[in-house]
């Protein structure tokens, strides 16, 4: 059974994005007498370059001799239970994305501020709640005062 | 010339022009001076403020940036001997020693001289070149403008830490990205039923996203792993101008041939701040008449590495000004913003927008003097300000990210953009793919597209490319980067085994 290293990993996601836009690009309007090239031919290009640096890189890999590892299921678990930090904060990122809209610029920062500087400072004391819930209002009120007042731009 | 430049030393003189460059260079001196943070960074927080600004207002503000950022990783260079930014790792070997020996003012008194020098000689470069390059590049046809570009990208994915494949993969990734959405012919392309792809990306969020979460997630990663914890540092500094006046004096020489290699190693595409400080470096080292000394706490090593790095900012400004290529990422978001304020960076910019020009190098020129200034009355709070932890740090720039990319169109889209390119800039980062020449290709694949189909359009003849002089040497150039950088791959390649078998 073959290790998926990063490299493996890297290219055969590539592959599978070459493959996919391929098939979309199928849908690009063809050439015509008047645009003789058509809009389809550039990307093509770029992908055949793609696909064939993956397969170099998937190649190279390959011929590197990887020494036998634990599952591909308990590395995945593994990987991310290294990055639970990492991962938590793409998740908070998202969540202030999806509710900016929703609950408004100054309600969705404060979240997102407060809940981040929690999850990386902790908030296992008083000082560190103090320090979490004053950079968070400072900030989230003055950049929305800059940015209104200052800049005239509009924030949901 | 001398007329615009007249006039733009008038706009850029105006009271609110110059508080804008006094908040740039604050903020570049802040930004280079918190470790992890980078030039780059400051720039990409502080873009979203020139949105409503007029476009002298918005350059003067993210020129002072570059110029702050440049120097601002002497601070923590010398007080925390950790380089605020790459560009200044050098800064570190002597500047350190000599803090350490109890004199960190001198350190930073021949820092700051160093790096004000540094910023004037590589203006005076920009001020020579940019306009002669641009004249000769007036001639540059659709052909010849292609040929650079693939030439550039090639260039910088072969300078990608020994990783050739992966630096074609990324730019070659970063010209796909500009293909989603409305093409030069108005055909829609990779919308995947998306309404919202049909106007494509946006190259500012997706520059962000690639650029500041891979950056600011693996400065997370680094606390984790190696555990960093706040250093105690004593932050008060007093300036011996005396002793400065005296140690400059016998520099000349260093700050010229020091100023001079960051000048064109920032004219370089690929190359940038990181590289001119260890050329510079080990140039002084070699003439120098006391080598053993470098390391130890010496003048010149200071000098070597601040005034190159520093030149950087003029020296990065002649292709991008003169040709339309940036050299590095920082030139390539600088290219970034002066498309937004509808600027299209190139040799026709010295004709259409001559005041723009001279605005850029008025406030490189002011800026150098409010980053002395600010440097030598400020240190002990810039000092101070390079120990907010990165665990406060990261969750604000994402936020001011989030908004910047919002207030680009008021489209809450574009945060969605920054968030998925975040993910993928990540991802790409873990897997080891260099992330400049992406960011490069994303700048440059629209106008590369646009010039090879002009070029076709005007002769269906791929040969052509071929046939015309310059724009053979230009993919002549784009193979021989390659090949060097297949050199240099199995040299390293060679080196590591031959390591690896002393070990065993």
């Amino acid at each position: 059974m073959l290790t998926l290293t990063k490299d493996r990993a890297l290219a055969l996601a590539l592959l599978l994005i070459v493959a996919v836009m391929w098939i979309a690009s199928g849908d690009i309007r063809p050439p015509t007498a008047w645009q003789p090239y058509g809009s389809a031919l550039f990307p093509r290009i770029l992908l055949v370059v793609i696909g064939l640096l993956s397969l170099l890189i998937l190649v190279r890999s390959l011929l590197v001799k990887v020494p036998e590892q634990a599952g591909l299921g308990t590395r995945i678990n593994e990987w991310f239970q290294r990055r639970r930090t990492i991962l938590a904060l793409f998740l908070l990122f998202g969540l202030y994305a999806a509710l900016l809209p929703l609950v408004g610029y100054i309600a969705a920062t404060l979240g997102f501020l407060i809940a981040s500087f929690a999850l990386l400072m902790g908030i296992d004391t008083r000082r560190k709640w103090v320090i979490n819930l004053t950079i968070s209002c400072t900030l989230a009120i003055a950049i929305f005062v800059i940015f209104r007042y200052g800049l005239n731009v509009w924030l949901p | 010339m001398t007329n615009f430049f007249l006039q733009a030393l008038t706009e850029v003189g105006s009271p609110s022009v110059l508080g804008l460059i006094l908040i740039g260079v604050l903020f570049g001196i802040i930004g280079g001076s918190i470790p992890g943070f980078t030039v780059t960074m400051a720039i990409l927080v502080v873009f979203p403020f020139t949105f409503a600004m007029d476009p002298v207002s918005g350059v003067s503000l993210m020129v002072g940036v570059f110029v702050g950022g440049y120097s601002g990783g002497i601070v923590s260079g010398v007080m925390l001997g950790i380089p605020g930014t790459p560009s200044s790792i050098t800064t570190v070997y002597d500047g350190y020693p000599m803090a350490q020996k109890g004199e960190p003012g001198r350190a930073l008194g021949i820092g700051v001289a160093a790096s004000f020098l540094g910023t004037l000689i590589s203006v005076a470069v920009l001020v020579f070149f940019g306009p002669l390059i641009a004249s000769f590049s007036m001639n540059f046809r659709p052909w010849e403008i292609t040929a650079l570009i693939v030439f550039a990208l090639t260039l910088v994915a072969g300078l990608s830490n020994g990783a050739l494949l992966k630096g074609l993969l990324a730019a070659a990734l970063g010209l796909l990205i500009t293909t989603v959405g409305y093409d030069r012919n108005s055909n829609l392309r990779f919308d995947f039923g998306l309404p919202a792809l049909g106007s494509g990306f946006e190259i500012l969020p997706v520059m962000i996203g690639i650029f500041a979460f891979s950056q600011l997630l693996g400065n997370i990663e680094k606390i984790k792993d190696e555990g960093h914890d706040a250093k105690k540092v004593d932050t008060n500094v007093t300036i011996p101008y005396g002793q400065i006046i005296k140690d400059m004096a016998g520099q000349k020489l260093n700050t010229l041939r020091s100023s001079l290699i960051g000048s064109l190693v920032g004219a370089l595409p690929g190359t940038g701040g990181t590289v001119a400080n260890f050329l510079s470096y080990d140039q002084a080292k070699k003439f120098s008449r006391h080598p053993e000394e470098f390391g130890t706490g010496t003048p010149s090593g200071i000098v070597a590495s601040e005034a190159s790095n520093s030149a950087v900012a003029g020296g990065a400004f002649v292709p991008t000004l003169a040709l339309g290529i940036p050299g590095d990422l920082p030139m390539a978001i600088m290219m970034g913003v002066l498309i937004l304020h509808g600027i299209t960076p190139g040799p026709m910019m010295f004709e259409q927008n001559p005041v723009l020009v001279g605005a850029i190098y008025a406030s490189l020129l002011i800026g150098a003097v409010v980053m002395v200034l600010c440097n030598l009355l400020l240190v002990r709070w810039f000092a101070k300000i390079s120990l907010i932890p990165q665990q406060i740090l990261v969750p604000v720039v994402l936020m001011l990210c989030a908004i910047g990319a919002y207030a680009l169109n008021n489209n809450l889209f574009d945060i969605w953009v920054l968030f998925i390119f975040g993910v993928i800039g990540y991802l790409l980062w873990k897997a080891e793919v260099p992330l400049t020449p992406l960011i490069l290709g994303v700048v440059l694949g629209e106008n590369l597209e646009r010039q090879l189909f002009r070029a076709l359009e005007l002769n269906d003849n791929w040969l052509t490319f071929l046939t015309r002089p310059l724009s053979a040497l230009f993919l002549a150039l784009a193979i021989a980067s390659i090949l060097f950088s297949l050199y240099q791959d199995r040299k390293i390649r060679r080196l590591k085994q031959a390591a690896q078998q002393e070990n065993v």
